[in-house]
């Protein structure tokens, strides 16, 4: 409002800004308007001099203006750019290979000499620090893990549009793992350093080299390449590559969560580097840590890169399935055509198609189509090569005569060691097979040794248990009432074998319906964990009539293939799929990173369990145990954040109860390896290949050179600066208030008004 | 020593072996769980078609029983297409000389599911003629069971030709045809079609004596349709086993394969 009654009045150069409220300004200018009122009208009917009158009156409108004035704070501004000398950029590498010991001395001990002497030759510099980010200052340790000196140039170029700079000097040892690096080894090999390859600076760019070339002495695993995942009893590669001086011979070792594997020794190249490849063939589904580590000598440069720990998730391709069956069958035929028709496995099948007692038909051999059972290597060598053996009333007497409990134990390890058994009835198995107390019957789900009367052939129908209406295995239906009623619907079993109940720790998931043992209906299916592996009883030889007869009814087989499709699934689980799993947020950590670990409880449904509580340590390589304490949310998991504080293979192990099924495992790898350790060399031809592309405008100083950078004097920038004049506070306004009242006053008393 | 090694070049201690063992041993008497584990014979019967030789099945079931380690039942029975109870019987056969009529759509529907879900059904042609109307018959019939699946002839190493004798051809009472044809569903053929009349060759009176000549080959092809009898009952029951790549390698390597 101001300004339109003073039409923008400037005095001198620079504007006139009026900061005073414009509210106090209206009611000042209004108080004095009202005084200059009561001071020019009379207050009597005085006569006096008219053209004095009009001068007194002008006066004090004048002196009451240069109040309103005073009030309304007039600021004069003056704005205007200065020029002044162009600045000096210094980016140093704030990287962990700057930090790198080479003789005793810490490599970046240069920074400080490079920096002291451009402060003093060269000043003002602006110094910055970059590594996978850029930053004001000097680096206060040398820690950062990456370096990409593009981006660093790239932000300079960026911060300083449309001015020019004195320079530009980068200290670093040049290893970067950008891309640039790679771009201009590229092209310094097709001969095409072009300028596009890096940024565009507004000054000259220095390339100051701190770190000797060849001065390390640094044994390395610079790599470890696995893929990630292998597949179960498929042997998969290891291939380490190990740098360190050339010819230099290596003794590299392989171990698996602190137990040596394997140890190689290698020569290294010409480059210093070489490969090592390890050939692992895992024996469980699941994660594990594998470690490739050289010797620290005592002037290792960096003890850390001398370990590379990595985890791989061990998966299952295909089931292998091992059938043997005593007597070809229906039961027998049937179970091969759902296992031979599923393509997630592999079925090997023997059947034994004459028996001692067949041996007097009369028939000449080479009339017959058969082969050697070949029963040693099937159950020494090649016994670990399957994930679930099938023994269908399966007589081993005949076959198991040499090494019989060998053979026998052989198998009860392997269920213990995580493979896992099927048993099914018939006349030549469980008693009647003579299992009892052989080491197969120590795995078994149900207890033998029944003497007298060993099978019973009345028809009946199983009934399900409280436990597998439950249990995934006898779970046939979407719903519970339709697998309730899918069992009462199916074909009933022309008999059973007879045995002792139930063994310890098992579960009987349907039982007779009339006959009884120990007071407690006879187990037909029973199922359980021995040690990491599983097992399971079918006393019937006539689940292929779950097939049939369904069939018959136009229902199809689904019942009967789903039955044995969630038996495989149980019987060969895999780590991740167990009722408790726990794991890790990431496979491979570094140190000082936090690792998540989520628990998983489910019940025998496979639901979630809310409210379970984990227990568990995670345990470090040292041995030390960092305990776990942990309570299931409504979606049956739970979740903790561990930081490890030591490098190597941590085995996570967690439970919510005694049993086997109530446990999970995992494990996870840490390493204080920094991607900027792997390789610490310097890199002198990557920061000559950066010089060249910047052509006269670039310029490498080696490690041992004087610093001497290049320099543009011309550059110059223009610096904004504004001036502001309070005129309000100026003490000629108070004179020309002081002037003007007085003269309002001399004329007054002169004009007789007084 | 393992009992199915008899591939194994012949000692005299194996002789000896083999031999006592023959004169300990009686047929093994089939005493498993039930009815369910052993293997029976059922005759499709279709009135005005159908033949019934269950003296021929029984002469085949106790050779089954005294050679092979197969639990059977030698009791044969009678099965109308479309009552459910075929579904206890999986291995089943339809002799017949002359053409099949008479079966209604809820007995082809039963039979399709019979042999789709594991049944094996056996169509043994008594007619003794080439290009029989049995035969014509049979060709139609799984035709309308399997339109898809057309009856075919079986290749020289299907497994019914090493389910447990090595056979070079399948012979019955004559022999008309030098192949087995069959419907392959996937990897089994859960349908065979026997021209050579093999219930003849095997068919017995009551007083135990052969009802009919075999021909050309006289007494060895009454033996070696036997052997075919025992390698289908062996097929119905292993299904493409002896195709397993364990069994393969081992008899080519044994010079009984080429």
């Amino acid at each position: 409002m101001m300004d339109w009654w003073l039409a923008g009045l400037q005095w001198g150069q620079g504007a006139v800004e009026w900061q005073g409220s414009p509210w106090v300004i209206g009611c000042v200018a209004a108080a004095c308007a009202v005084a200059w009122a009561l001071a020019v009208l009379p207050s009597r009917d005085v006569k006096g001099r008219t053209s004095l009158r009009a001068v007194e009156a002008a006066a004090w409108a004048l002196a009451l203006i240069v109040v309103v004035i005073a009030v309304a704070e007039p600021v004069q501004v003056e704005e205007e750019g200065r020029e002044e000398p162009g600045r000096m950029v210094v980016l140093v590498d704030g990287s962990a290979s700057m930090g790198v010991q080479q003789a005793g001395v810490e490599r970046a001990s240069r920074v400080d000499e490079v920096l002291g002497y451009l402060r003093e030759n060269h000043a003002p510099i602006d110094v910055f620090t970059f590594d996978e980010a850029l930053r004001s200052g000097a680096p206060d340790a040398y820690d950062g893990r990456g370096t990409d000196l593009a981006a660093a140039l790239d932000a300079i170029a960026d911060r300083h549009l449309g001015q020019s700079l004195r320079g530009v000097v980068v200290v670093t040892d040049g290893i970067d793992l950008g891309r640039l690096r790679t771009d201009l080894a590229v092209a310094a090999e097709a001969g095409a350093l072009q300028p596009d390859l890096a940024a565009s600076l507004p000054g000259p760019i220095t390339l100051i080299q701190v770190g000797e070339e060849g001065a390390l002495d640094d044994l390395s695993v610079e790599s470890v390449v696995s893929g990630g995942f292998a597949f179960l009893r498929t042997s998969f590669t290891l291939t380490a590559t190990v740098r360190g001086r050339p010819g230099q011979s290596v003794p590299v070792s392989l171990g698996r969560e602190q137990r040596l594997v394997e140890e190689r020794t290698v020569v290294l190249g010409d480059d210093g580097r070489a490969e090592v490849a390890f050939e692992v063939t895992p024996r469980q589904a699941g994660r594990f840590a594998w470690e490739v580590s050289v010797p620290i000598a005592d002037n290792d440069a960096v003890p850390g890169n001398n370990t590379f720990p990595v985890v791989v998730r061990v998966v299952r391709e295909r089931t292998r399935v091992l059938q043997v069956s005593g007597s070809p069958s229906y039961d027998q035929k049937f179970l091969r055509l759902f296992l031979k028709e599923d393509p997630s496995v592999d079925l090997v099948s023997f059947f034994i198609l004459r028996t001692r007692e067949d041996f007097g038909s009369g028939w000449d051999p080479d009339e017959l189509s058969l082969i050697e059972f070949p029963y040693e290597r099937l159950f020494t060598d090649d016994l670990d090569t399957f994930d679930l053996v099938v023994l269908q009333n399966f007589n081993y007497r005949p076959y198991f005569s040499r090494g019989r409990d060998d053979l026998l134990l052989n198998i009860a390890e392997y269920v213990r060691d995580g493979g896992a058994l099927v048993m099914t009835g018939g006349d030549r198995s469980f008693d009647l097979g003579d299992y009892a107390r052989t080491p197969i019957a120590e795995v078994l789900p149900v207890e033998l040794g029944v003497t007298g009367v060993k099978t019973d052939e009345a028809p009946f129908r199983p009934q399900l248990t409280k436990a597998g209406a439950v249990h995934p295995l006898t779970r046939l239906g979407a719903t519970d009432e339709e697998t309730q009623a899918t069992w009462k619907r199916l074909a009933m079993m022309d008999g059973t074998n007879r045995t002792l109940g139930l063994a310890d720790e098992s579960a009987a998931l349907l039982v007779h319906p009339g006959l009884t043992e120990g007071g407690q209906p006879l187990p037909v299916l029973a199922v359980r964990e021995v040690g990491e592996g599983r097992s399971l009883a079918l006393t019937v030889d006539a689940s292929w009539r779950w097939s049939f007869s369904e069939a018959a009814s136009g229902r199809g087989n689904q019942a009967y293939l789903r039955f044995w499709k969630n038996a495989l699934r149980w019987l060969v689980a895999d780590p991740d799929d167990r009722r408790v799993v726990v794991a890790p947020s990431r496979e491979n950590v570094l140190l000082g990173d936090s690792v998540r670990l989520v628990v998983n409880v489910r019940d025998a449904g496979y639901g979630p369990v809310e409210g379970a509580r984990v227990t568990g340590t995670v345990i470090a390589p040292s041995g030390q145990a960092h305990p776990v304490e942990l309570v299931t949310d409504s979606a049956g998991e739970a979740a903790t954040a561990f930081e490890p504080s030591e490098r190597g293979a941590h085995r996570v192990k967690v439970s919510t109860g005694p049993r086997a099924a109530d446990r999970g495992e995992t494990v996870f790898a840490v390493s204080n390896r920094n991607p900027e350790l792997a390789r610490i060399e310097p890199d002198a031809p990557f920061l000559r290949n950066l010089a060249a592309v910047y052509g006269d405008r670039g310029r490498y100083i080696g490690p041992s050179d004087a610093v001497d950078p290049l320099v543009d004097d011309s550059a110059a920038r223009t610096v904004p600066e504004r001036r502001e004049l309070r005129v309000s506070t100026a003490p000629v306004l108070g004179l020309l208030f002081g002037l003007l009242v007085s003269i309002a006053w001399f004329v007054r008393r002169r004009s007789g008004a007084i | 020593m393992p009992l199915d090694a008899l591939v194994r070049p012949w000692t005299r201690r194996r002789m000896l072996q083999a031999l006592a063992a023959s004169g300990l041993s009686v047929p093994h008497l089939a005493h498993a769980l039930g009815a369910a584990s052993q293997l029976d014979v059922a005759e499709l019967k279709v009135d005005g078609v159908s033949l019934h030789r269950p003296e021929a099945w029984q002469r085949l079931l106790f050779e089954v029983i005294q050679t092979t380690s197969v639990e059977a039942n030698p009791a044969v029975s009678t099965v109308p297409p479309h009552d459910p109870s075929l579904f206890s019987h999986p291995f089943t056969v339809f002799i017949g000389a002359d053409a099949i009529s008479g079966l209604d759509a809820v007995a082809i529907e039963q039979l399709r599911r019979f042999v789709s879900y594991g049944g094996f059904l056996l169509f043994d042609d008594a007619s003794g003629a080439r290009d029989s109307a049995f035969g014509r018959s049979v060709r139609e019939l799984c035709r309308e069971l399997f339109p898809t699946r057309p009856l075919a002839p079986l290749p020289g190493d299907h497994s019914i030709y090493r389910a447990f004798f090595l056979l070079d051809r399948p012979v019955g009472r004559v022999v008309v045809s030098e192949v087995l044809e069959g419907v392959t569903l996937g990897p089994v053929t859960p349908v065979v079609y026997c021209p050579n009349d093999l219930s003849g060759a095997l068919h017995r009176g009551p007083d135990g004596r052969n009802r009919f000549p075999v021909t050309p080959g006289g007494e060895w092809q009454r033996r070696e349709a036997l052997k075919l009898g025992v390698n289908l009952v062996m097929y119905s029951l292993t299904s493409n086993y002896k195709h397993d790549q364990a069994h393969v390698a081992e008899l080519m390597q044994e010079g009984k394969l080429e």
